[in-house]
């Protein structure tokens, strides 16, 4: 029997909000401004910025159709750290900050709504049938990097959720592989920090369904000035707020392949 | 040569590993032949009549084959020192074909031709090319007395022709001479304060524990039984998501690739994927740490 899904036309769908309510501001203005039908979010909502909770009004008002991230299990859980999948000493440590951070300023309620949201979502958009997940469909926290995930990983990961375009986050930086199968695979990005490239901007990505799949990078400005003071202020460290302000990634970059760590500054 | 390893005999009451998931390729590229003879090496791989025989590159190809159908996530070489290995460029080339792949490597025969080599070949890759050269302690005598003459200098070499190729290459150590230092720093750390001080500005550094076999492995060295695994979430070791060809067959995992009871299969990656059994005194490490081979 055919399943049953909701269908859209053109979608907007960004991850990572880590905390990044002014980003996330940033963007319900700018997706409504081109027209979408709905916006989804591939989850982790918090880490790395202040004041978690401003996060979730916005994700509330704004109609957001979530899914559980790798922190928001965490949170929801109680668990000790984010679950980030970080195995480097210097990654685990500014993790753990930021996770306790978070913790700490989260509320129940707040952490109860992340505990219900769903591991994965599956939509149509026209015809093709997607399926988004947080890190990959098969483990919530695996890092799917666009020079280190294998075309026929993609295709195992299509053939078996029966799916035509994949969407994932997790990693922090975007990219789009069509396969020679069709089918596509997207990491959306994230909103929560830049993607080491030296800009300060963030992205998410609009889908529109045409004869194949569009996929478009929307690049996102928002006041990061605001949010790197802010940080300061809430007493996070430097190296952070040094990224927003920079667009190079100071932390959590010991797991980036050699190509994508070949691009960053650090 | 006589095999200088445990080969505890598999029985019914031996814990076992389940299969989860292919994930992780190992090529044992060149068996136990080396050109060091490291005296914690896992593997007792040396100069002389490796017990490991090289694989042949026909056998390694098809395994890359058949590992990329099954959608594999990321491809390593190891062996023995892979660079001894007439085809390893080629291999290569025809691994990063099919996914991220990584050389395990002391860095010995990196010299500036086969860092241009390798610069080459990771440029024109659709995916990350990644070289692990072994080190075991930022004091070059303290160094050569585990590694082996002139061991430090040749790393250290090797890891400057990488990195000036952009090759970002990441340094791999045990703690088998941490007691030796008195500063309070970690190995990790010390490490990574070496490389920075020598202009590596993006250090890469992964720490494995020694493991208590190869030129270690001691009569009596325990194993683990059913009751030391109680509570223990078995899908999270390394073999319940990797597999490893070397000569003889398919294997669980790259410690013990060639022994006996590591061995999975006579050749086909997917006849390997069943449950492997915890038999090995290095299994105790893999369970107490929780670490992998990978990467990250």
């Amino acid at each position: 029997m055919r399943e049953r899904l909701a269908e859209y036309r053109r979608i907007a769908v960004f991850g990572g909000v880590y905390n990044n309510a002014l980003a996330l501001h940033a963007l319900l203005e700018d997706a409504r401004r081109r027209d979408v039908e709905a916006i989804f979010c591939l989850g982790d909502m918090g880490g790395f910025g202040p004041h978690p909770d401003r996060v979730f009004p916005l994700l509330e008002d704004g109609g957001i159709l979530a899914l559980q991230g790798n922190y928001d299990e965490s949170l929801a859980q109680g668990k000790t750290d984010c679950g980030c999948g970080y195995t480097d000493p210097r990654d685990n440590y500014f993790a753990r900050i930021s996770y306790e951070y978070t913790f700490a300023r989260t509320s129940s309620e707040n952490k109860a709504w992340l505990g219900s949201l769903p591991g994965h979502r599956r939509v149509r958009l026209g015809s093709h049938r997607v399926l988004m997940c947080h890190g990959s469909p098969r483990v919530i926290n695996e890092f799917l990097w666009e020079s280190a995930t294998p075309n026929g990983l993609l295709r195992r990961f299509l053939r078996e959720a029966a799916a035509d375009v994949l969407l994932c986050t997790h990693t922090g930086i975007k990219w789009h592989r069509p396969l020679a199968t069709g089918q596509h695979a997207v990491n959306v990005g994230v909103i929560g920090r830049p993607e080491n490239d030296g800009s300060t901007n963030v992205w998410y990505t609009i889908l529109t369904a045409t004869l194949d799949v569009s996929v478009e990078f929307m690049p996102l400005h928002y006041d990061f000035e605001t949010l790197a003071r802010q940080m300061d202020q809430e007493g996070l460290p430097p190296e952070f707020s040094e990224t927003v302000r920079t667009g190079w990634w100071t932390t959590c970059l010991e797991n980036l392949p050699s190509r994508e760590r070949s691009r960053g500054k650090f | 040569m006589s095999l200088p390893l445990v080969t505890a005999p598999f029985t019914g009451t031996t814990p076992a590993a389940p299969f989860l998931r292919f994930s992780t390729l190992w090529i044992q590229i060149t068996g136990t032949w080396c050109n060091l003879e490291c005296r914690h090496c896992i593997n007792s791989s040396g100069p002389r009549e490796p017990w490991l025989r090289p694989l042949r590159a026909e056998v390694a190809l098809s395994a890359i084959r058949e590992a990329e159908e099954l959608g594999v996530k990321e491809i390593y070489f190891t062996g023995g020192e892979p660079f001894l290995h007439g085809d390893i460029l080629t291999l290569l080339a025809a691994a990063l074909e099919a996914a991220p792949t990584t050389v395990l490597t002391n860095g010995t025969r990196i010299d500036a031709a086969m860092a241009d080599e390798l610069a080459a070949l990771a440029a024109s890759a659709p995916y990350s090319l990644s070289i692990r050269v072994s080190l075991d302690d930022t004091d070059p005598e303290r160094n050569d007395r585990v590694r082996g003459e002139n061991a430090f200098a040749q790393a250290v070499e090797a890891i400057r022709l990488l990195h000036d190729r952009g090759l970002l290459p990441i340094v791999t150590a045990t703690e088998i001479t941490s007691a030796e230092h008195a500063d309070g720093r970690s190995t990790y750390e010390r490490f990574r304060d070496f490389l920075l001080a020598r202009g590596i500005e993006k250090p890469r550094v992964k720490i494995m524990p020694v493991f208590t076999l190869g030129r270690l492995a001691r009569p009596g060295d325990p194993v683990l039984c059913e009751e030391d695994l109680a509570g223990f979430d078995r899908r999270t070791l390394q073999c319940a998501e990797s597999r490893v060809v070397a000569d003889g067959g398919v294997y669980a995992c790259p410690i013990l690739a060639g022994l006996p009871g590591a061995r999975l299969s006579d050749g086909g990656l997917e006849a390997s994927f069943r449950a492997a059994a915890l038999y090995h005194p290095s299994c105790v490490t893999c369970f107490r740490t929780g670490m992998t081979c990978a990467n990250g």
